[in-house]
């Protein structure tokens, strides 16, 4: 159940529109229960069914999920790349007329645009994250359901199903994770130099208190350390602790309750 | 076409694992000269440019090493087929389980491979005829992608069963003995999709065994050309789902510029412009408005900084350091809100590493588990025969190589057992493997 309850914070921290293309775990996990009580049950057309055609059921289920999971993660794919090249273009633009070698040389109206961009770029980098951080979410979920169903029916259907989960289209999120790290570059040259005195140790907490973006990637991080930091169940296909370089930085970030919207 | 017999996924003889996932890896290993047998069968058009779909160029390729060669060229695990068991052959859930409804979202935006119900209903609850709906699938499948294919124009199909319903049984059966062909056709649907959107469903014979295999195997993502509910639909947008990547975002972008930017330009010139073979126009479509929305969004809120704008300009000069401030202030929560994002974007960066690592070990674990089955049952099957029948394995290197697969099975075994108990850094390493190949067994 922990996974569970974990996934249900994630949903819960996500942006609203997110919100329904997570895993169904509970539903797959209540019929990973029905199936497997099947055989002693006579009750209902799950369990009358021979083993073969309910997991041809959890399959088809599944597959659904995975189905909506590649949508999703398509559409917002697509909208990335648009909008990546769309920044780039409008930072060319910005520093090709405003700039100080550019047509119309103006630090007043650069800055002002650059800190639009600023903006932008970071609210775009951190919807990237989120949905590797999506597609991270659903993977787990399903590796573990099917965890679950090999377990309480002594199937063989995790290995060769995760094989192929491994290649679907939200699973490979390379093409995000580029456009990320491009980001992370052009940032650098986007935002002005620190300034000295603004690097002092003793920040106070910074509370993230709306929905958005920020949150939600503080929220990934910190609940991502909290998964991980060891279960009763750990075998060889489980991941190590996470260890956060600086862990103090999430520590830093004050998650107050979530304003939620009627 | 005999490409299948002679691929062999991985090297271990045959097991007690079922043998519809093995069908699955060894149908879903991609040829390399997939795409001239999709020539041959004239599922694509032979003058088809090599599109910068094809991902097999890094543009999406996945960094590790995958049990297949070949994954990287694919895109979508559509489902394989698996008409080697008939019996299985139609995924006929006959339960109609009410007791577990799945609540399925339908979203606008996915295609949904839920019947025609699920995907408009909040509820999906298996219901008494999902045979039914299931038999229906192929019909809608062949319709749609018909009908796509025919749009499309670069399709040689056979279009006499469309429009007979009556006919799914003969379907049905007639998947059962296409066996052969299966595999390549999916395997070049899959190869050409990028490419072709609509080839994927234009396979018309491994769409309704997608459906067959689906038991095992997550659905393509341009399977849904097939999921459209029945004939009515026939008119509507086939809503097969495009990868876009930035080559192909490149393309669209100088079509547009050279239609006199995104204003001007239509649908219609821009496919036509990009030449890119199987995209269509519903695809360019929605990705035009997309890039509409995407490019006059600044220009939305610049409103707001607009009017800004001036007050700045107008206000004495220690106003304009209380303004400067502000934006220090902002740009330092934004440099902030960075450090977080980038910090996650690392460590999930890492965990998927790290899962595929996982899985990938855990296979070869397997892999060589079985060998050491294959090896334990051969043996037993030495010991009941006769001396006199000895098998075809007169090969004395054999000896040599059992004991070492076995004793690298053994450390691999170990191993795990280790990785367990010591969380840690070493937890990911495998023993080195048995320098002889693995033998078959057969």
């Amino acid at each position: 159940m922990k996974f569970g309850k974990w996934l249900k914070q994630q949903i819960q921290e996500t942006l609203p529109d997110w919100r329904e293309n997570f895993l169904s775990y509970k539903d797959l996990k209540k019929l990973v229960r029905l199936i497997s009580s099947g055989p002693m049950i006579r009750v209902g057309a799950t369990s009358s069914k021979a083993p073969g055609k309910a997991e041809a059921e959890f399959v088809y289920l599944l597959n659904g999920e995975i189905e909506k999971f590649n949508g999703f993660f398509m559409e917002k794919e697509e909208d990335f790349i648009i909008r990546h090249k769309e920044l780039k273009r409008r930072i060319q633009t910005v520093i090709e007329k405003w700039g100080e070698n550019g047509t119309h040389p103006s630090a007043e109206i650069y800055k002002h645009e650059m800190t639009k961009i600023r903006k932008d770029i970071v609210n775009f980098h951190g919807e990237m994250v989120l949905l590797i951080n999506y597609s991270n979410i659903n993977y787990t979920g399903l590796a573990k359901i099917l965890k679950k169903y090999d377990k309480r029916t002594g199937g063989l259907l995790r290995s060769p199903f995760i094989q192929e989960v491994l290649r679907q289209p939200f699973f490979t999120t390379d093409l995000v994770s580029k456009l990320a790290k491009e980001i992370e570059a052009t940032i650098d040259a986007v935002f002005p130099l620190r300034k000295p005195e603004s690097t002092s140790t003793a920040v106070t907490r910074v509370p993230v208190a709306e929905e958005g973006i920020f949150r939600n990637t503080v929220a990934a991080l910190m609940s991502m350390q909290e998964m991980r930091k060891g279960s009763s169940t750990v075998s060889h296909f489980s991941l190590p602790p996470l260890n956060l370089p600086d862990s103090d930085l999430p520590q830093l970030l004050q998650i107050s309750s979530p304003i939620t919207i009627p | 076409m005999q490409q299948l017999n002679n691929m062999k996924v991985s090297g271990a003889p045959s097991t007690p694992l079922p043998v519809r996932p093995r069908i699955f890896e060894e149908r879903y290993l991609k040829l390399p000269d997939s795409q001239q047998v999709a020539l041959e069968r004239g599922l694509i058009s032979p003058v088809a440019p090599p599109a910068p779909f094809i991902y097999n160029n890094g543009v999406v390729g996945p960094p590790f090493s995958s049990n297949s060669g070949f994954s990287t060229n694919l895109q979508y695990s559509p489902v394989a087929p698996h008409e080697n068991q008939p019996q299985n052959s139609l995924f006929v859930s006959q339960s109609a389980s009410n007791q577990a409804s799945f609540p399925m979202r339908s979203s606008s935006r996915t295609v949904q491979i839920a019947a025609p119900e699920y995907s408009q209903n909040g509820k999906a609850s298996w219901r008494n005829g999902l045979l039914d709906e299931l038999y229906d699938f192929p019909l809608e499948t062949l319709n749609q992608s018909n009908r796509a294919e025919n749009r499309g124009g670069n399709m040689v199909l056979p279009s006499e069963d469309l429009d007979k319903p009556s006919n799914w049984q003969e379907w049905a059966d007639q998947l059962i003995r296409e066996d052969a062909n299966w595999g390549d056709r999916l395997g070049d649907a899959n190869v050409s999709n990028p490419e072709a959107t609509t080839v994927k469903g234009a396979s018309n014979f491994p769409v309704p065994q997608i459906q067959q295999s689906q038991p095992v195997l997550p659905s393509s993502g341009k399977v849904p050309v097939a999921f459209n509910p029945p004939p009515a639909a026939n008119t509507a947008p086939v809503k097969s789902r495009m990868r876009w990547t930035q080559e192909l975002h490149e393309a669209f972008v100088e079509a547009v510029a050279k239609l006199g930017g995104c204003e001007r330009a239509t649908p219609k010139g821009v496919l036509r412009l990009m030449k890119v073979e199987g995209i269509t126009i519903y695809h360019v479509k929605s990705h035009l408005q997309k890039y509409r929305m995407a490019h006059y969004w600044p220009e939305l809120t610049e409103g707001s900084f607009g009017r800004r704008q001036s007050p700045v300009e107008e206000m004495p000069s220690f106003n304009v350091k209380v303004l400067d401030n502000q934006s220090l202030e902002i740009t330092e929560a934004l440099r902030m809100q960075m450090e977080v994002q980038r910090r996650l974007h690392e460590q999930l960066e890492i965990q998927r590493k790290l899962q595929l690592q996982i899985e990938e070990q855990g296979r070869i674990l397997q892999m060589m588990f079985e060998k050491q089955s294959g090896i334990k049952l051969q043996e037993s099957l030495d010991d009941n025969s006769d001396p006199a029948d000895v098998p075809a394995f007169s090969d004395s290197g054999i000896e040599a190589s059992n004991d070492e697969d076995i004793h690298a099975i053994d450390l691999a075994t170990s191993a795990a057992d280790g990785v367990s108990k010591v969380p840690g850094g070493e937890r990911y390493n495998l023993p080195p493997s048995p320098s002889k190949r693995p033998r078959l067994y057969r």
